[in-house]
C-alpha cells in the first residue's frame, strides 16, 4: 500500500485545512496510509554562512524521502500561501532535497468561496522551481470553499458532490503516483543535478 | 516626500538590504527613506494574535505614517521570502497598514531573472482585500546578477542602472502623489485636531499645550534669538529683524503646523487690539485647544484644514461675522504652505479689516459704494453655521 505524506499548512490550531487532510486520512485508509506531519515548531526560514538548518526540518525531509507521495493541504493569505508553508519548504529545499521528483498533490480549503484558488496556483509555481522540482499531479486543483462549514461534527464532508469530487482526485492520485514510479529514469540524475544546483554559485 | 524601506530578507547578509540603503543614501535630495527592519518579527499565528507587540506596531505606525513604502525582495523558490510574507500576513490581520498605501517593488538576485517571479507574487500579495495596497504598475526593477552590482562602499557601480532607479523612483513619487491625493479627498474626519501624531519638525518631549511652551521647546532645541542671524530664502536677517518686521505686517499672521499645532502668530499688539484675538500662552497649543469646542466649530475646523492639506484648493476665504459692517470687514484667509517638492506644510492663517483699505481706495478714485437690490447675501455669510466649504477654483492645487 502507498504511503503518503501529508502537510497542514496552516499553524492555526483549528485549522480546517487539518480537518481535510483529518478527513482524507480516514475515508482513504483502504487505499492508502497516510500520515499527518505538522509545520508549527519550524522556525522562520532564515539563511546563513553555514547552511544550518533545524532538526524538524531534516525529520520531515526524511519521512518524504521515504514516502510515495505527499498531499498538501494550505490556506490561503493574502492571495498566497501562509508564510509558514512557505518557510517549510524552504527548509525543505535548503541543502536538503526530499521533493525531487516526488508526485505532490495540492488541495486546500478557506472561509472564502474561492477555496484557496490563488494560493494553490502560487504553491504549483513554488513547488515546480529547481530546489524543489516535485511532480505535481496536473490539471487537478481540489478547493474547499466556505471551509468553517464545510464538515459535520464526525468530520465528514456535507457536500457529497464535492466528496465525489475528492474520491475521484483521490484515484488519479493514486494512478499518477504509480505512473510516477515507472518515470524514474532520470530521477538519479536528477537528484545529482539539484544537489550540485546551487543559487549561491556564480 | 517620505517613505519607509523593507528588505525582504533576514539573512545577516542581504543585497536587497545593500540595494534599499543605496537608495536611500544615494537619492536622499529626492526623497527621503527610512530602512525598517524586520528581524525579530515573530512567525504569524493566529492562535497567538502579537498585532499589540511593540515590533508589529512600530513597522505599522512607520507605514501609516509615510506617503510610501518601497519593498525590496529577494526570490526563494519562486515567490517571496516567508520573512517578508509573515510581516505582510500581521499587517493584514487586525491592522491594515497598508490600505491605499503606494508601494513600489524592486528586487534584487544572483541570477539574470533577477526575482521577477517573485515580484509578481509580490503584487498579487499587496493587492490581495486585507493588504489592498496600491503598487505602481509597470517599472520593473530587477537587479539580476546583484554579486557584482556593488562596489565596497555599498553603491552600485553601473551608472545606466543608476539612471534606471531613478527615472522608476521618480515615476513611483509622481505616483504617490496622486494616490495619496486621491484617498485623502474626503476623510476630513480623520484630521487630527489634538495633533498627537507629530510630524519631523514637531518638538518632542514638551507638552503642547503648556502655557510656557514657547520657552521650553526654544530651551529644548537649542533655538536661536536675539541678534543671532538667520538665512532665508532671499534675505538675511537677525532674529530681532524678523521680529520687528513680522510684528508690523498690515495682517495678523497665524502658523499653524502640518501636525494641527499652533506655532507662531506675529503679535501685532495685545490681544484686544486684535482681530483675531490670541496670547502668548496659546502658543503651542493643538488646534481643538484653541477652539471652542462647539461640533460645528470642530467640523468646519477639520475640512477646512483638510481641503487644503489634500490640495482641493490652496485658498480658503471668509469674512468674520457679527462685526459692524458701518466700522469694519474683517476677512480670515487660511493659505496652505508647502515645501519645495509640494508637500503639504500647514496653514498661513491670517485676518485683515479690509474696510479701510476699500475706504481709502473709494476716497482715491472719487467712487462710492451702492446696494445692489438683486444680491443674494447670505445672512449667515460668516460660515459658521455653514460647514461645507467652498471651493475656490481658479486658485485651486492644480500646480501639484
Ligand atoms: C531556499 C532558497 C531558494 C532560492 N530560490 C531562488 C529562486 O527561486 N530564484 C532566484 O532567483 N534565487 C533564488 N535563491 C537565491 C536568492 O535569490 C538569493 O539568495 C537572494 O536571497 C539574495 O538576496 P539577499 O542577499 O537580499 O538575501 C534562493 C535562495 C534560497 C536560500
Ligand atoms: C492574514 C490572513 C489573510 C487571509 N487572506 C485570505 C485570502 O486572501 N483569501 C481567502 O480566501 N481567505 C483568506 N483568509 C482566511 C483564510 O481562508 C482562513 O484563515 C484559512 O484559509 C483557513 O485555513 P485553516 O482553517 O486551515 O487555518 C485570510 C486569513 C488570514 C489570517
Amino acid at each position: 500500500m502507498n504511503k503518503f505524506i501529508a502537510i497542514v499548512g496552516s499553524n492555526s490550531n483549528k485549522s480546517t485545512n487539518r480537518e481535510l487532510l483529518k478527513y482524507m486520512q480516514r475515508h482513504f485508509q483502504p487505499q492508502a496510509e497516510i500520515e499527518l506531519v505538522e509545520i508549527a515548531g519550524l522556525p522562520i526560514f532564515k539563511k546563513s554562512a553555514d547552511k544550518y538548518v533545524p532538526q524538524e526540518a531534516k525529520e520531515i525531509a526524511k519521512k518524504i524521502e521515504s514516502s510515495d507521495g505527499v498531499i498538501i493541504a494550505t490556506p490561503e493569505y493574502d492571495h498566497s500561501i501562509p508564510a509558514v508553508l512557505s518557510s517549510a519548504l524552504a527548509w525543505l529545499s535548503y541543502g536538503i532535497h526530499p521533493f525531487v521528483d516526488k508526485p505532490v498533490m495540492i488541495t486546500g480549503a478557506s472561509y472564502g468561496s474561492l477555496g484557496s484558488s490563488r494560493a494553490q496556483a502560487q504553491l504549483r509555481q513554488i513547488l515546480d522551481s529547481p530546489e524543489l522540482k516535485a511532480r505535481i499531479m496536473p490539471s487537478s486543483e481540489f478547493l474547499l470553499g466556505h471551509s468553517l462549514q464545510a464538515f459535520d461534527d464526525n468530520g465528514n464532508l456535507n457536500d457529497q458532490d464535492v466528496a465525489k469530487e475528492l474520491d475521484g482526485l483521490f484515484k488519479d492520485f493514486l494512478q499518477f503516483v504509480n505512473i510516477s514510479k515507472q518515470l524514474n529514469n532520470a530521477n538519479v540524475v536528477n537528484k545529482q543535478k539539484v544537489e550540485k544546483f546551487s543559487w549561491d554559485k556564480d | 516626500m517620505k517613505l519607509v524601506g523593507i528588505a525582504g530578507s533576514i539573512a545577516d547578509q542581504s543585497y536587497n538590504r545593500t540595494l534599499l540603503n543605496f537608495i536611500a543614501k544615494h537619492f536622499e535630495g529626492l526623497v527621503d527613506v527610512e530602512v525598517l527592519d524586520i528581524n525579530d518579527v515573530p512567525m504569524f499565528n493566529q492562535d497567538n494574535d502579537q498585532t499589540n507587540s511593540a515590533v508589529i506596531q512600530n513597522l505599522s505606525k512607520k507605514i501609516s505614517t509615510a506617503d510610501g513604502v518601497i519593498i525590496a525582495t529577494p526570490e526563494h523558490n519562486h515567490t517571496v521570502p516567508a520573512a517578508l510574507k509573515n510581516v505582510i500576513e500581521w499587517l493584514s490581520y487586525e491592522i491594515h497598514p497598508f490600505d491605499g498605501k503606494p508601494v513600489m517593488i524592486v528586487g534584487a538576485s544572483y541570477h539574470t531573472q533577477g526575482s521577477s517571479r517573485a515580484q509578481l507574487h509580490l503584487r498579487q500579495i499587496l493587492e490581495a482585500p486585507g493588504v489592498n495596497a496600491v503598487v505602481l504598475p509597470g517599472n520593473e526593477f530587477l537587479l539580476g546578477k546583484v554579486k557584482e552590482a556593488f562596489d565596497e562602499n555599498g553603491d552600485l557601480k553601473d551608472q545606466n542602472t543608476v539612471n534606471f532607479l531613478q527615472t522608476t523612483l521618480q515615476n513611483f513619487i509622481k505616483f504617490a502623489q496622486v494616490i495619496n491625493l486621491i484617498s485623502k479627498t474626503e476623510d476630513y474626519e480623520e484630521e487630527d485636531l489634538s495633533a498627537k501624531e507629530g510630524t519631523d519638525t514637531t518638538i518632542q518631549g514638551v507638552d503642547m499645550n503648556a502655557d510656557d511652551w514657547l520657552d521650553q521647546a526654544a530651551k529644548k532645541v537649542h533655538a536661536v534669538d536675539g541678534d543671532t542671524y538667520v538665512k532665508l530664502d532671499s534675505g538675511l536677517l537677525t532674529v530681532n529683524q524678523l521680529d520687528y518686521f513680522l510684528k508690523t505686517m498690515p495682517v495678523e499672521l497665524t502658523y499653524v503646523d502640518e501636525n494641527n499645532q499652533f506655532i507662531y502668530y506675529n503679535k501685532t499688539g495685545s490681544a484686544e487690539d486684535m482681530l483675531a484675538k490670541r496670547v502668548p500662552s496659546q502658543v503651542g497649543d493643538a488646534l481643538d485647544k484653541v477652539h471652542p469646542k462647539i461640533s460645528r466649530v470642530i467640523k468646519h475646523v477639520k475640512q477646512v484644514i483638510n481641503t487644503l492639506r489634500t490640495g482641493k484648493t490652496d485658498l480658503v476665504s471668509m469674512p468674520v461675522p457679527g462685526g459692524d459692517e458701518s466700522k469694519s470687514h474683517v476677512m480670515h484667509y487660511y493659505k496652505a504652505m508647502h515645501d519645495e517638492e509640494g508637500n503639504y506644510k500647514g496653514v498661513n492663517e491670517w485676518a485683515v479689516d479690509i474696510k479701510p483699505i476699500v475706504d481709502q481706495y473709494l476716497h482715491e478714485t472719487g467712487q462710492k459704494l451702492v446696494k445692489d437690490p438683486n444680491a443674494e447675501i447670505d445672512a449667515t455669510s460668516g460660515a459658521s453655521e455653514k460647514p461645507e466649504v467652498k471651493v475656490d477654483v481658479t486658485s485651486s492645487a492644480s500646480k501639484h
